[in-house]
């Protein structure tokens, strides 16, 4: 059987932001995702995996298969939601749920069913890469890979949004590998990554999180050599930024391990890429001449390969005391590792700066195969939590009633 | 100093190969509960298919109709990542983006796993044999440009990669060049990327290479 292949990288429309890399890309004919993939016959049947066009019917999800700690519920929160990805609230209820590769669209879902269903409202069409998505007082934030703008107002004109408001910036990159977004506001500004362009490279600009005042000026950077973040949010006691990191591929199926990441001093830290991995491998072409010593070292790790993506701490009250204050992570899961795994898993501060992980909601894979894949969470007022699912093209949400 | 600390238990266990890689990577891309559908379905949609599509495509799914693709022997998955693209109205077709419109997911999801159950029809015998200097050029030039690196040696494809051996020339024409332009959107980047590295005089070449591709 052959695999199709799924991303690609047109490094000629690298922009502004780098020379160095846009030379460097030039003499690079792979697809970034594809640079330093052993020939081997095995290595190179795998590549990204394809989401279906198609959700999966609401009776063939795999509810019904997840497994979590005791006194917790899982129930289908809306199907039919094509490449669900990120999830962020309205003052007003609206849900808002953004997609990647197949979706090319934003959604809104109503809080509470209709008749008994959440049917998806497509707001925003037609459109690559749309997946930055973050509500805070009335406005929209939405980014692709080429710009951010911003929709006042916006549960009040969700028949037509219309033009944006304003254009924070028209600058981005743009490009394939690790292009998308993931934004936070906090204390009034908007956070976001920009990916390294490449599995593996010199990344100049890129390879960064950054934050921007909410008109777009006074962009500056907050953390640096992040290969990609597709999940980051802010502990609501200590207002520090913790943020996932998907580790290089092609250097071996068990490592380097995806990470969980601290940010301590915002602006001044290195986080590794592309000199050393998951703290503590030099990588072998980049790394010569460096030290893993002189890089801020990771949390935790979250697994080779995994496709650790959103992160959402819980703010609830409805979950058990372990659980407020802790961290919910998505792994999304591999690719380009033979065994697949995914699930959700919780990371509970230990008050020292780390932070310990366990299991939390399982069941996504079988035979090998996907049966979902998560993505994002949602905090619900009334402390519940959704889960999205990019890959069944759902959302499920987790409830705790007591044992 | 900040502490590192890893759950084990939590973390993925050591790699198993026991399945073939190629096993596993198309079993990761099945799409939860695609299967459902069995025969009857099958039956109301190759009622459809005759009704509908065969008009232009064919009963068996070759027809002479220029431009027309070839259906037979195409993958399920693949044919439905078109109908999806054209219902999207991504792909620039207007008479096949019309047709798709109304189709509901249950409709991309028959005719395409109809489409999966046709077999293969050969091309009826050209007029004349293949010039055999431009076969071997094209040949050259589909190993060259890895065209075999996803559509097989015996450019049968599979999952998400179209059959083109025996594929009507000038549609595999009109699609190279729409990829190569980015008139044409793929489901994923796979071809406009690979194309990015073949030069547009190689593309009608290649079509005609592919179309009279009998596997010999």
């Amino acid at each position: 059987m052959h695999q199709s292949r799924w991303l690609s990288t047109f490094f000629a429309a690298l922009p502004l932001l780098c020379a160095a890399t846009a030379s460097f890309a030039a003499e690079e004919p792979t697809p970034g995702w594809a640079k330093d993939r052993p020939k081997t016959e095995t290595a190179m049947k795998l590549a990204p995996v394809p989401a279906f066009p198609i959700p999966t019917a609401a009776e063939d999800l795999p509810t019904k298969k997840f497994k979590l700690p005791p006194g917790f519920k899982v129930e289908t929160w809306a199907s039919g939601v094509l490449d669900a990805r990120d999830l962020r609230q309205g003052d007003k209820g609206n849900i808002f749920v953004s997609t990647l590769f197949v979706g090319n669209k934003v959604y809104v879902l109503p809080e509470k069913a209709v008749d008994g269903k959440r049917v998806p409202k497509v707001i925003i069409d037609k459109t690559p890469y749309p997946t930055g998505i973050e509500f805070y007082k009335g406005s929209l934030f939405f980014a692709t890979n080429k710009k951010i703008v911003r929709y006042d107002n916006v549960e009040d004109k969700l028949d037509n949004l219309g033009e944006p408001t304003a254009v924070l910036t028209d600058k981005l990159p743009g490009g394939d590998d690790h292009s998308w977004k993931y934004l936070r506001v906090h204390d009034n500004k908007l956070y976001y990554n920009i990916g390294a362009p490449c599995n593996i490279c010199d990344p100049g600009e890129y390879a960064k999180i950054y934050r921007m005042n909410l008109d777009g000026s006074g962009n500056e950077t907050i953390a640096a050599g992040v290969r990609n973040t597709v999940g980051f949010d802010f502990d609501p006691k200590t207002n520090d930024l913790w943020f996932t990191n998907n580790g290089r591929d092609w250097f071996s199926e068990e490592l380097p391990n995806d990470t969980l990441n601290h940010v301590k001093q915002p602006g001044k830290e290195h986080y590794g890429f592309p000199f050393c991995h998951q703290g503590d491998i030099p990588d072998p072409e980049f790394g010569w001449g460096k030290s893993c010593d002189d890089y801020t070292k990771p949390v935790a790790f979250t697994g080779p390969h995994a496709g650790t993506l959103g992160l959402k701490f819980y703010t609830g009250k409805m979950f058990p005391a372990k659980y407020q204050g802790a961290m919910f992570i998505a792994r999304h899961g591999p690719w380009n590792r033979t065994k697949k795994y995914a699930d959700v898993m919780v990371a509970i501060p230990d008050g020292k700066g780390g932070a310990k992980l366990e299991p939390f909601m399982t069941g996504f894979v079988e035979n090998n195969g996907y049966l979902g894949r998560p993505v994002d969470f949602l905090v619900m007022k009334d402390g519940s939590l959704l889960v999205s699912d990019d890959h069944a093209g759902a959302i499920y949400r987790i409830s705790y009633a007591g044992t | 100093m900040i502490t590192l600390v890893a759950s084990a238990a939590a973390l993925p266990t050591g790699a198993q190969t026991t399945k073939d890689a190629a096993d596993s990577a198309a079993s990761a891309a099945r799409p939860a509960g695609a299967t459902t559908s069995a025969g009857s379905a099958n039956a109301v949609y190759a009622e459809r298919f005759s009704n509908v599509c065969a008009a232009c495509h064919g009963a068996n799914g070759r027809s002479d109709m220029a431009g027309t693709p070839v259906l037979a022997g195409q993958h399920s998955l693949y044919a439905i990542t078109q109908l999806f693209l054209l219902r999207e109205g991504r792909r620039n077709n207007e008479a096949m983006v019309a047709m798709a419109k109304p189709m509901t997911d249950a409709d991309l999801r028959g005719f395409s796993e109809f489409i999966g159950t046709l077999p293969p029809v050969p091309a009826p015998a050209p007029a004349a044999a293949p010039d055999e200097a431009r076969m071997s050029k094209g040949q050259a030039l589909a190993q060259q440009h890895k065209c075999v690196f996803c559509h097989g040696a015996a450019l049968d494809g599979g999952q998400g990669v179209p059959r083109i051996g025996g594929q009507k020339e000038d549609y595999v024409r009109a699609a190279l060049h729409g990829y190569k332009t980015g008139d044409r959107p793929g489901y994923t980047r796979a071809m406009s990327e690979a194309l990015s590295q073949v030069p547009v005089e190689d593309l009608n070449l290649l079509a005609y290479y592919v179309a009279n591709f009998t596997g010999k």
